[in-house]
């Protein structure tokens, strides 16, 4: 089983985000980025199926800049392949442009399955797995967890509201969009991460941009505050004095 | 043959065959020794032997546990003593008519008197005290082992009592009753009274028997050794003389380019902690004071010590060896220590465990396994330099508000540099700490700054966690500033800071002075620069691990009190013994599955046992929350209040404590 996992770089939401005040236009350069947490999901996944039946774990990122790290962090927590997709790229790049250097790279390769996170918080024009898989023709599904190969069998799960689960076995290449993995992504060491640096080759393939339907940011702008929170001061009864108050005003008290 | 010959021949078999067996045994174990890593331990030796000599004469570590020290002190100069009696003993069969003069004669019996004591003492203490800290250790081998010793008792008596009657028969020699030697004086009377003495095959036997069972013995326990805890009989003294030199606080020596943290066989180990687990006695002194054993966790660090022991055996006996972290130790046990060093301090051998459990922990670690709360920990240092997760720019906010601002060290030279901590600079209630501790300094007019968004973590915890490169970059982002800026010399708030700039950063070429800033406050005071008020409280202080045992600074924080006016009344458990709060070697982060009684409480209550103290006074803000939660989960709250150092001092300069809440009286 070959399974590539597709990894991308997000805005570090710690810091805050820069806008430039006259264009509203995000300074993406004036970001720190970190790997996209539902993509974590999914190399976990991806490596504890390796770790169950056997696998060939690749991960691969659109070069947007600083991706050798995430990469290199990849392949100390157990995946066999970095391949970094290189191009005129930058941090701006939108979804869809992403999902067809993605899908450029994957289609001649054999991968029996593609892992990526379900979603990432700078999404605007749609989510990668679906993307790809819709460029690729492959079968696709969204927010699943638990996936399980065997001998090129796929098979997932995927939860609903009111607490019913499916079962979903799919043919092979599938593309899937990873909630969560089934155990807390695993820590990749500093020193093994250098290490790993130093010893290993990224595989780094040349891609070209190309020219996709695309959306039009007017601008970004903080939202205004619709309401306040109410900071409850005073000892303990006064405290509960007042929550009483306002659970009556909002005819919420019961009896 | 003559009886004599066969004896002598005895004599020579018995020794040949438990010596070649006793070495045959212990080869192994050197060759363990000669392929693990090197350390030195030869540095420095005259002072190292004088060490050594307290230690084994002095008894000065055993004798803290009042019975066992003694008793052990007993057997263990009955072991000095044996080998007089083993010279005369065997001597009497090569040179018939060898006699020991009487002042040795009286010793040897009166050691054989002592040793009996020490060995009933210890019986007493096994089967009726049964202390804790032996739950785990091999009982039995404990009671073989003290049989033997008993037995070998037991032959000096029969043979140097029957010997005056069956020397006449044996070695044709007259041979008379020697008061000196009292303990064989009165059997033999007892044995002429009874006419066993003079009938000659009931003499020769029991000449035999007590020669078989004290020289034959002898050698059996020999043999015995090498898989006992006993072994330590002639380990322990050289282990006493090889015991680290280098600063306590140091956790990892320099390494070199190949060799990680990690522990994964007993290669990655230095040969000093081979040497420790078969040095280790078992007496459990380690496990009664560890915090994480006490709050009811699988960790004890004698079992940590006796886990590699045997898993070590077992290699040497051919087994395949087993993953040493996460198998043989296991990955709870390893998290749960607080890496508070108090085994250390107690470990009569001095086996170090720390060094061992945080290596462990790294190949854990490499293997991507640790808690998750402290993985977070460990990326929010990796990305944004604190454990807080928040902006590094964030990480001089807490100097908004004082009403002169803090220089920075980064842009002007300065005398003292303060190296704030995590806690110290993002914990909100902390926070307002700094800040006094601010306005403290600058009523003194001292000249300080801070490095501002410059400073990062210090890495002592990530290096506890088992986290070497993560230690190495968050040292790397602060020495670029710590080699830049002017300054004379540093102070930390926190003691874990303090530790890592004092001893870890050492190897990276770092050598400035770093204090405490009770230090500081000491020196102000003594310089006049602060004058405290007598605030006549009685409070009990605690220290911290990290500022106490690991760096030996004990007196500055109770002169600060006593300069203050302050009544110290000490818990039971203070100076190198302090109780540890539960927080430190990245505990604070972690989950509490199956905490009984958290370290804490376990201290707030010892706290609270102490007369009219109304105040727990801390010199960490890593205790401040933790004691400070602590107390309300106890129901001390209104009884006790945790006060910092500066809280008090504050109060003692008469500044105004902001928070009205911190205010004492
Ligand atoms: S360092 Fe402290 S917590 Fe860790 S094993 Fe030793 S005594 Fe226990
Ligand atoms: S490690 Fe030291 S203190 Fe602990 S049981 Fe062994 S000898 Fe005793």
């Amino acid at each position: 089983m070959r399974i590539a996992v597709l990894l991308k770089s997000v805005p570090d939401l710690i810091e805050d985000i820069p806008i430039d005040e006259e264009s509203g236009e995000i300074l993406y350069d004036e970001m720190s980025y970190i790997p996209s947490e539902w993509d974590d999901q999914a190399l976990e996944e991806a490596l504890l199926i390796k770790e169950e039946s056997g696998a060939e774990v690749t991960a691969i990122t659109v070069d947007t800049g600083e991706s050798d790290t995430m990469l290199f962090t990849a392949l100390a927590k157990g995946a066999d392949h970095g391949v970094k997709l290189v191009g005129d790229f930058d941090p701006s790049l939108p979804n869809r442009q992403r999902a067809h250097i993605f899908s450029q790279y994957l289609g001649p390769q054999s991968f029996d399955l593609v892992l990526s996170g379900v979603q990432a918080i700078d999404d605007i024009d749609g989510q990668i797995p679906g993307l790809v898989a819709g460029i690729l023709g492959w079968p696709h599904a969204s927010v699943v967890t638990e996936v399980r190969a065997h001998d090129n069998r796929v098979i997932f799960r995927q939860e609903y509201a009111g607490g019913l689960v499916a079962e979903i076995k799919v043919s092979t290449p599938a593309v899937i969009g990873v909630q969560a993995a089934r155990k807390p992504p695993r820590y990749a060491s500093i020193a093994k991460v250098r290490q790993i640096a130093k010893s290993s080759q990224l595989e780094e393939v040349e891609m070209s941009i190309q020219e996709v339907p695309s959306l039009e940011i007017l601008r970004f702008y903080k939202p205004i505050a619709s309401g306040h929170a109410e900071m409850i001061d005073g000892d303990v009864d006064e405290a509960v004095d007042r929550i009483i108050e306002i659970l009556q005003e909002h005819n919420l008290m019961r009896g | 043959m003559t009886g004599q010959e066969g004896l002598a021949v005895f004599t020579i078999l018995i020794f040949a065959g438990a010596t070649a067996y006793f070495i045959a045994r212990m080869l192994p174990i050197l060759r363990v020794l000669r392929k693990a890593r090197a350390t030195d331990r030869l540095d420095n030796w005259p002072s190292r032997l004088g060490f050594m000599l307290g230690q084994v004469f002095g008894h000065k570590r055993l004798l803290q546990k009042r019975l066992s020290g003694i008793l052990h002190f007993f057997i263990f100069s009955g072991f000095v003593i044996l080998f007089i009696d083993i010279v005369a003993s065997i001597g009497q069969v090569f040179v018939p008519g060898l006699k020991l003069d009487a002042a040795l004669a009286f010793i040897v019996d009166l050691w054989v008197a002592l040793v009996l004591v020490g060995i009933i003492l210890a019986v007493y203490q096994r089967a009726i005290i049964r202390p804790e800290r032996y739950h785990g250790s091999d009982e039995k081998d404990g009671y073989v082992i003290l049989g033997m010793i008993g037995v070998i008792m037991v032959g000096i008596m029969l043979h140097e009592s029957f010997y005056p009657f069956a020397a006449h028969y044996w070695y044709h020699l007259q041979v008379r009753l020697d008061p000196w030697e009292f303990l064989g004086y009165t059997l033999g009377h007892l044995w002429l009274q009874t006419g066993m003495a003079s009938t000659p095959v009931i003499a020769e036997a029991g000449y035999i028997t007590g020669y078989v069972l004290d020289i034959g013995m002898v050698f059996a326990f020999l043999a015995y050794l090498p898989t006992s805890k006993h072994l330590h009989i002639f380990l322990a003294v050289p282990s006493i003389f090889l015991h680290k030199t280098r600063p306590a606080g140091e956790l990892v020596p320099p390494l070199t380019e190949d060799a990680g943290m990690a522990i994964r066989t007993f290669q990655d180990m230095n040969w000093k902690d081979v040497l420790d687990v078969f040095t280790c006695t078992e007496c459990g002194r380690c496990q009664a004071v560890c915090p994480a054993h006490a709050a009811g966790q699988p960790l004890s660090p004698k079992m940590v010590i006796l886990e590699l022991r045997d898993a070590l055996r077992q290699e040497l006996a051919g087994a395949e060896p087993r993953a040493l972290a996460g198998d043989v130790v296991s990955a709870e046990e390893l998290w749960a220590c607080t890496t508070c060093g108090a085994c250390q301090e107690a470990c009569p051998v001095f086996i170090e465990h720390v060094p061992k459990i945080a290596g462990l922990r790294a190949a854990l670690l490499e293997d991507g396994e640790i808690d998750k709360n402290s993985q977070k920990v460990l990326v929010a240092w990796d990305r944004q330099g604190n454990s807080f997760g928040q902006p590094l720019r964030r990480r001089p906010n807490w100097t908004k508000g004082l009403d002169v601002a803090i220089k920075d060290a980064r842009k002007e030279p300065v005398d003292w540099l303060w190296f704030v901590g995590d806690f110290a600079s993002y914990d909100p209630r902390l926070q307002e700490l700094s800040r006094l501790v601010a306005r403290l300094l600058q009523r003194a007019g001292l000249d300080f700054g801070i490095l501002y968004e410059g400073e990062s973590n210090a890495g002592n915890e990530a290096l506890r966690l088992g986290e070497y490169g993560l230690f190495e970059s968050l040292a790397q982002k602060n020495l670029k500033w710590l080699n830049e800026a002017q300054y004379r010399q540093i102070f930390t708030t926190d003691p874990h800071s303090l530790n890592a700039l004092r001893n870890e950063y050492r190897k990276l070429g770092f050598d400035k002075p770093v204090k405490h800033y009770t230090q500081v406050f000491v020196d102000l005071i003594d310089q006049g620069r602060l004058s405290p008020a007598p605030l006549g409280v009685r409070v009990t202080y605690h220290d911290p691990c990290y500022l106490g045992r690991w760096n030996r600074i004990f007196d500055a924080p109770r002169q600060l009190l006593e300069k203050m006016g302050v009544e110290l009344v000490e818990m039971p458990r203070h100076g190198p013994n302090s109780f540890c709060c539960g927080a430190g070697g990245g505990r604070i982060w972690m989950e509490e599955d199956g905490i009984k009684e958290r370290p804490a409480d376990n201290r707030i209550k010892e706290a609270a046992s102490l007369e009219d103290v109304g105040y727990f006074v801390v010199a960490c803000p890593k205790d401040m929350s933790m004691f400070s939660a602590a107390v309300q989960s106890t129901g001390n709250d209104g009884r006790m209040k945790v006060v910092d150092v500066a809280e008090l001092l504050a109060q003692a300069v008469g500044l105004t404590v902001p928070d009205a809440e911190l205010a004492i009286k």
